[in-house]
C-alpha cells in the first residue's frame, strides 16, 4: 500500500474525494459481481460491498489508496460477508442448516483473474435484467448494482421516495434469491432474446434521463451519464455484439444534442430550430465510426439499434435541417420498418417522407397508422403537416387533442407554442 | 382414492417471518391432525416473488411478466410441484403445461421450513 493517496494528493480536497469515490464505485461493482457468485446472495453481497466501500472512503484518505483497490475491497468485503453469514447462522441455526451451502462460511480465498471478473459482471448483467423482473425493477437494479449508485441516488434518479425504492430493491433481491433467478450467462439458444432485454433495460435508463416522462425537467443528465456508463460496460463485455455497439452510438448521438435541446428559459427546442454549434461534436465523432462498426457486425439483418443510430448520424452530420439528407433518412426508416416494425417507427418514417417528398405524402402515411390515438406526438405531427397544407382548422383540432394527452411539463410547453 | 389440492387464499404474508409463528403452528397442528389424508402440499412465498409465463402457441417462446396473474377471470385452479435447478428451467417446464397457452401458469418458489 502506498503511503500517500497516489494521484489524488495534488488535487483539491473535493476533487480528491470525488476521484476516490469514483475508484471505489467502479472497483466495488467488480467486487460485487464476484461476491454475488461466491455467496449466491445478492442482498448479502451488496451489504458486504457497501460496508467495504464505506471503510475504503474512511481509511484510504489517511492510509493511501492501495496498489490494487479491487483486491483491497474484495478482501474486506469477503471478510464482511463471512461475518454476516456467521452472524445469521448463529441467530437462526435451523434456517441456516436448511439453506445449506448458502450459509457455508467457506468462501474462496483466491482472487479471480480479470477475465473471471468480466464473466462475473456479465452474469450480474443477466441477473439484474432477467425478464421475470418488471422493467422498472430492472432499471432500478441496474442502477444500483451495475452502476454502483446508492439506494438514495437511485430513488432520486427515478423520482421516487427512498423508502419506496428501498422496498422495491429489497423485493427484487428476495425474488432473485428465493425464486432462483440464475446467476449465469444464458444458453446460446436463449441468449439473443435475453440480451435484447438487457439492451432494452439500458435504453430505458437512457430514455428516462433523456425524455423524462415525469418531473419538471426535459432531461436528467445524471441518468443519461449512467446509461452511457452501462452501455460502455455492455459493449466491453460483448464487443462482437452489434446491439451494444449500435446502442452506444445511438445514445452518444441522441445525447450529443442535449445542450441545444433546451433554451435559456429551460423550454424545449425542436431539432429543426436547434443551434447545431452547441451539439457535442466529440460525442458525434466517437459515435459515427461505431455506426459503421455496428453495420459491419450485422450486415444481412441490421440490428435495430444500429439502424436507429444510422438515422441519428444522418441528423448529426447534417449542417442544418434544410440541408439534411432526407432521402437517406427515409431509406434508413424503411430498413428499420423491415427489422423492427411498430407504430412509432411508422410515424417517424412518415415525418421523413414528408420532408423528402412533401407534406401530403407524409400525412397520408400518418393517417394510415393504427394504434397511436393516445400518443400526443401522432396528433402533433398531424397538426404540423395539416398546417403546412393550409388546413388550419383541422390543424388546430389536432393540436387540442395533442395537448390533452399526458406529457412532461417541458414537452407540453413546446406544444403550447 | 382421489387426491385433492387444497389451495389456500389469504393474506399475502411472508410466512418465514417470526410474527407468523402462531399461524404456522396452527397449520402444523392441522397437518398433524389430518396427517392420514394429506399426501402433499406447500406454503408459498409472497406474490412479490412470482413470475407469470405464457406462450403464444404450443412450443412457442416463453413470455414472462413480474408478479402473479392478477386478472379475476381466471383463478388458481391447481399446482404441480416442480424441482428445477433455477427459474429459467422452471419457466421452460411451465411453458409446456397446457394452461400456459390456455390461461397462465404462475411459477412461485416454495418455502422449505426446517424440520
Amino acid at each position: 500500500m502506498s503511503t500517500v493517496p497516489s494521484g489524488a494528493s495534488s488535487l483539491a480536497p473535493e476533487d480528491a474525494h470525488r476521484a476516490l469515490a469514483e475508484i471505489v464505485r467502479v472497483a466495488g461493482r467488480d467486487v460485487l459481481a464476484t461476491l454475488a457468485r461466491w455467496t449466491g446472495n445478492l442482498a448479502l453481497a451488496e451489504d458486504a460491498v457497501q460496508d467495504a466501500s464505506l471503510r475504503a472512503l474512511q481509511t484510504w484518505p489517511r492510509d493511501g489508496i492501495p496498489d490494487s483497490p479491487v483486491a483491497w475491497l474484495r478482501t474486506t468485503a469477503r471478510r464482511r460477508a463471512v461475518d454476516l453469514i456467521r452472524r445469521e447462522a448463529a441467530r437462526r441455526p435451523k434456517e441456516a442448516l436448511a439453506l445449506g451451502p448458502l450459509t457455508d462460511a467457506v468462501l474462496p480465498e483466491e482472487d479471480p483473474g480479470p477475465e473471471v471478473v468480466e464473466d462475473d459482471l456479465l452474469r450480474l448483467v443477466f441477473t439484474c435484467c432477467h425478464p421475470s423482473l418488471a422493467p422498472e425493477t430492472r432499471v432500478a437494479l441496474a442502477l444500483r448494482t451495475l452502476c454502483g449508485l446508492s439506494t438514495e441516488e437511485v430513488a432520486r434518479a427515478l423520482l421516487v421516495s427512498e423508502p419506496t425504492m428501498a422496498k422495491r430493491l429489497t423485493r427484487a433481491r428476495q425474488k432473485i434469491r428465493v425464486a432462483g433467478i440464475p446467476y449465469r450467462v444464458p444458453s446460446a439458444q436463449d441468449l439473443p432474446e435475453r440480451w435484447d432485454t438487457v439492451l432494452a433495460t439500458t435504453y430505458l435508463v437512457f430514455n428516462e434521463g433523456y425524455a423524462a416522462t415525469a418531473g419538471p425537467e426535459l432531461t436528467r443528465p445524471a441518468l443519461v451519464a449512467e446509461a452511457l456508463r452501462l452501455t460502455r460496460l455492455l459493449q466491453r463485455l460483448r464487443p462482437q455484439d452489434p446491439g451494444s455497439t449500435g446502442l452506444l452510438a445511438l445514445i452518444l448521438l441522441q445525447d450529443s444534442r442535449r445542450a441545444a435541446r433546451t433554451d435559456a428559459a429551460g423550454g424545449a427546442v425542436l431539432l429543426a430550430d436547434q443551434d447545431r454549434t452547441r451539439w457535442d461534436h466529440t460525442a458525434i465523432a466517437e459515435a459515427v465510426p461505431l455506426v459503421g462498426e455496428g453495420l459491419r457486425l450485422s450486415p444481412a439483418h441490421p440490428d435495430p439499434y444500429v439502424v436507429q443510430s444510422a438515422i441519428a448520424a444522418c441528423h448529426a452530420l447534417a449542417p442544418s435541417w434544410d440541408e439534411t439528407d432526407w432521402a437517406a433518412i427515409e431509406s434508413w426508416y424503411e430498413v428499420l420498418l423491415r427489422v423492427d416494425d411498430g407504430p412509432v417507427v411508422r410515424l417517424n418514417h412518415a415525418v421523413a417522407v414528408a420532408e423528402a417528398r412533401g407534406p401530403q405524402q407524409g400525412l397520408d402515411l400518418v393517417d394510415a397508422i393504427e394504434g397511436l390515438r393516445e400518443y400526443p406526438l401522432w396528433h402533433a405531427t398531424r397538426a404540423a403537416l395539416l398546417r403546412r397544407l393550409d388546413r388550419t382548422d383541422e390543424a388546430a383540432a389536432a393540436d387540442d387533442l395533442a395537448r390533452n394527452l399526458p406529457l412532461n411539463a417541458v414537452q407540453r410547453d413546446l406544444l403550447d407554442r | 382414492m382421489t387426491q385433492y389440492a387444497a389451495l389456500i387464499y389469504g393474506a399475502d404474508n411472508d410466512w418465514t417471518q417470526p410474527q407468523y409463528a402462531d399461524t404456522t403452528a396452527e397449520y402444523a397442528a392441522f397437518a398433524e391432525a389430518a396427517g392420514a389424508v394429506i399426501r402433499g402440499g406447500a406454503a408459498l412465498y409472497p406474490t412479490s416473488t412470482a413470475t407469470s409465463v405464457r406462450v403464444k402457441a404450443k412450443g412457442g417462446t416463453p413470455l414472462t411478466t413480474d408478479g402473479p396473474y392478477a386478472e379475476t377471470k381466471e383463478a388458481l385452479t391447481g399446482f404441480y410441484l416442480l424441482e428445477c435447478a433455477d427459474l429459467d428451467e422452471a419457466v421452460r417446464v411451465a411453458a409446456t403445461i397446457p394452461a400456459a397457452w390456455d390461461g397462465v401458469v404462475e411459477v412461485r418458489p416454495v418455502i422449505e421450513f426446517p424440520m
